[in-house]
């Protein structure tokens, strides 16, 4: 069983609203409210990045409830100015330094799965799951 | 503590008066040479560093300085340092840098 | 969440005993509740979820505002814990530093590492402390054994830390790859300038005093590389000279020449070598002069020269609160024949 919804970030009240829909699976398919929160932060932090970086893109949503998993998938994309060096952005400290808040190892801390594909003046797309345990 | 260093540029033709106030150290040295560097890379350029308002400079300033220097030879520009306070004057004499750096021999005040 | 489910009993047991009995004694249990769970990593909205619950379960009909208020300090915990546990990440990688620059800091020791020689006639003092880790003063003595001469050689890179370090090493290593006949003061900064102005960057540079002290005619000779001057101590008439030495530092052009200086050295008198640090000192906005620094070695000269120095700089520690904001090094020789 798969469903796909979408968010489009393109003004900071649209952060607003990914978190809303976030929780909305979350809470569908069984989490916690400790997990449900968390999922809701890393939402806001993904599509805050969006938001500042890259202007627009879209944060989906992806209930996956098979034999293995069953959790909520977020997908981040955005046809922004990528990430030239991914290491340095998953580094502890670099974006907290800036008072940015907790930023991409925020996200990772928060989800069970984390991954990025950048590409420098082509876009970034973040994977990330959680779990139900 | 102050650690604060002052930059005031102002540009009279070719002539690049830069005007310090304040402290150089490994704390401000950064600075300057980030303002003092790419003006020694215009070719033909004639700055003037002031440093009547400079009352401490270690090691790390003289860095500076050397470096500035060392450029102004690749590109083609001059430097000098005028109204040195006796503590800074102390440190080019020791090191012997007011043999290579033109130093403003008159004494602080008298220009 | 099996332990959680565990804390959580006792946790409500906990706020329970609290509720009824009001006593600084459930406080106490909170507090190292509290303990137990950061050395477990339990985040902060964890222990606000278990106090949720735990109320719940001893107040069935919780008014509704009270529990989604709770929900509401759930939410905002949440970048509190990622920022505790982000904290705790770069405190470890910290104590890894740490531990990577106390290695290394070892290893300079080892390199650096000069021994006091047995010259017939001299007595030597020295003292290097580094104001961090890592010192970019150096000091190092030679002694030929075939003429009984001494070369001493006193250096402070530009700035402090690693980087500073790291040229002191390479200037050591040139001066040992140096021929041993290569002894002559002025030769000797005139070929470690080259190796500086071409191996380091252009911003950087090295003071350098060195000098060569022959038993035999009883001869000091020496030439400075922009280094600090030193002093001679006359000890029949207990004044001090300076040294004067002109010489450019190294490292600030290609082709640098060094005036090569010589004095016949007394019995009994000094000479005093040292590093900026000791005259950089600073009490508060104030700066230690020259003279003052005379004063402190003038106290101290008639001891041993280890002890000389060692009270010197135990003088200037006192002095600066016990903080140098600069690698400090002093050398006294004394002739006692």
């Amino acid at each position: 069983m798969e469903s796909k919804s979408c968010v489009h970030i393109r003004q900071e009240w649209d952060i607003v609203g990914a978190r809303q829909l976030g929780r909305e699976r979350a809470k569908e398919i069984g989490f916690g409210t400790v997990d449900q929160a968390r999922i809701a932060t890393a939402i806001s932090e993904l599509a805050r990045n969006i938001y500042l970086y890259a202007g627009t893109g879209k944060i989906c949503f992806t209930i996956i409830d098979d034999l293995e998993h069953k959790g909520l998938q977020i997908i981040a994309k955005d046809d922004g100015p990528g990430i030239r060096d991914i290491s340095q952005v998953m580094e502890d400290g670099y974006s907290t330094s800036g008072g940015l808040g907790a930023g991409l190892p925020g996200v990772k801390r928060l989800m069970d799965y984390f991954d990025v594909i950048s590409e420098v003046n082509k876009g970034t797309e973040i994977r990330t799951a959680k779990w139900v345990r | 503590m102050n650690i604060n260093l002052n930059v005031e540029l102002v540009e009279q033709g070719t002539t690049l008066h830069l005007v310090l106030s304040g402290e150089i150290d490994a704390y401000t040295a950064p600075k300057l040479k980030e303002e003092l560097l790419p003006l020694t890379k215009r070719a033909g350029a004639s700055i003037i560093v002031d440093l009547e308002n400079v009352n401490y400079m270690d090691s790390t300033g003289l860095g500076v300085f050397i470096s500035a220097l060392k450029s102004t030879k690749e590109h083609g520009s001059e430097l000098k340092l005028v109204q040195l306070q006796d503590r800074v004057r102390r440190l080019f004499e020791i090191t012997s840098l007011d043999s290579i750096i033109s130093i403003d021999s008159t004494v602080r005040g008298g220009n | 969440m099996e332990t959680i489910r565990l804390d959580l009993e006792n946790y409500r047991n906990l706020l329970k005993e609290y509720l009824v009995t009001k006593d600084e004694t459930a406080l106490y249990r909170a507090e190292q509740f509290s303990k137990l769970s950061m050395q477990h990593n339990v985040s902060p909205e964890e222990i606000v979820h278990v106090h949720i619950e735990a109320l719940k379960e001893l107040y069935p009909d919780l008014p509704e505002a009270v529990d989604d208020s709770l929900n509401f300090l759930l939410e905002a915990m949440i970048s509190y814990g990622l920022a505790y546990q982000e904290f705790t990440t770069l405190r470890q990688k910290q104590s890894e530093l740490k531990s990577e620059i106390s290695v290394a800091a070892r290893m300079q020791e080892t390199l650096l590492s000069t021994v006091k020689p047995d010259i017939r006639g001299l007595e030597i003092g020295a003292i290097s402390v580094a104001a961090n880790q890592m010192s970019g003063d150096y000091y190092h003595f030679v002694a030929d054994k075939d003429d009984d001469t001494l070369g001493i050689a006193i250096a402070d890179v530009i700035g402090k830390g690693i980087p500073a370090a790291l040229a002191m090493s390479m200037i050591k290593y040139s001066m040992d790859s140096f021929p041993e006949s290569q002894r002559n003061p002025s030769a000797i900064l005139e070929n470690l300038n080259r190796v500086v102005e071409r191996n380091v960057d252009p911003s950087m540079f090295i003071t350098m005093f060195y000098g060569l002290y022959n038993p035999n005619n009883e001869t000091f000779s020496y030439a400075s590389a922009g280094h600090e001057p030193g002093f001679y101590y006359h000890s029949r008439k207990n004044e001090f000279e300076e040294i004067e030495a002109r010489g450019l530092v190294l490292g600030a052009t290609e082709q640098a020449k060094y005036k090569q200086y010589e004095r016949k050295i007394k019995k009994d008198d000094c000479i005093i070598l040292l590093t900026d640090g000791v005259t950089e000192c600073r009490l508060g906005d104030r700066f230690i002069e020259r003279d003052e620094i005379l004063e402190v070695i003038q106290t101290y000269i008639d001891l041993p020269a280890q002890e000389a120095v060692e009270q010197v700089y135990k003088h200037f520690e006192r002095l600066q609160d016990f903080h140098f904001r600069d690698d400090f090094t002093l050398i006294i020789i004394r002739k006692n024949v």
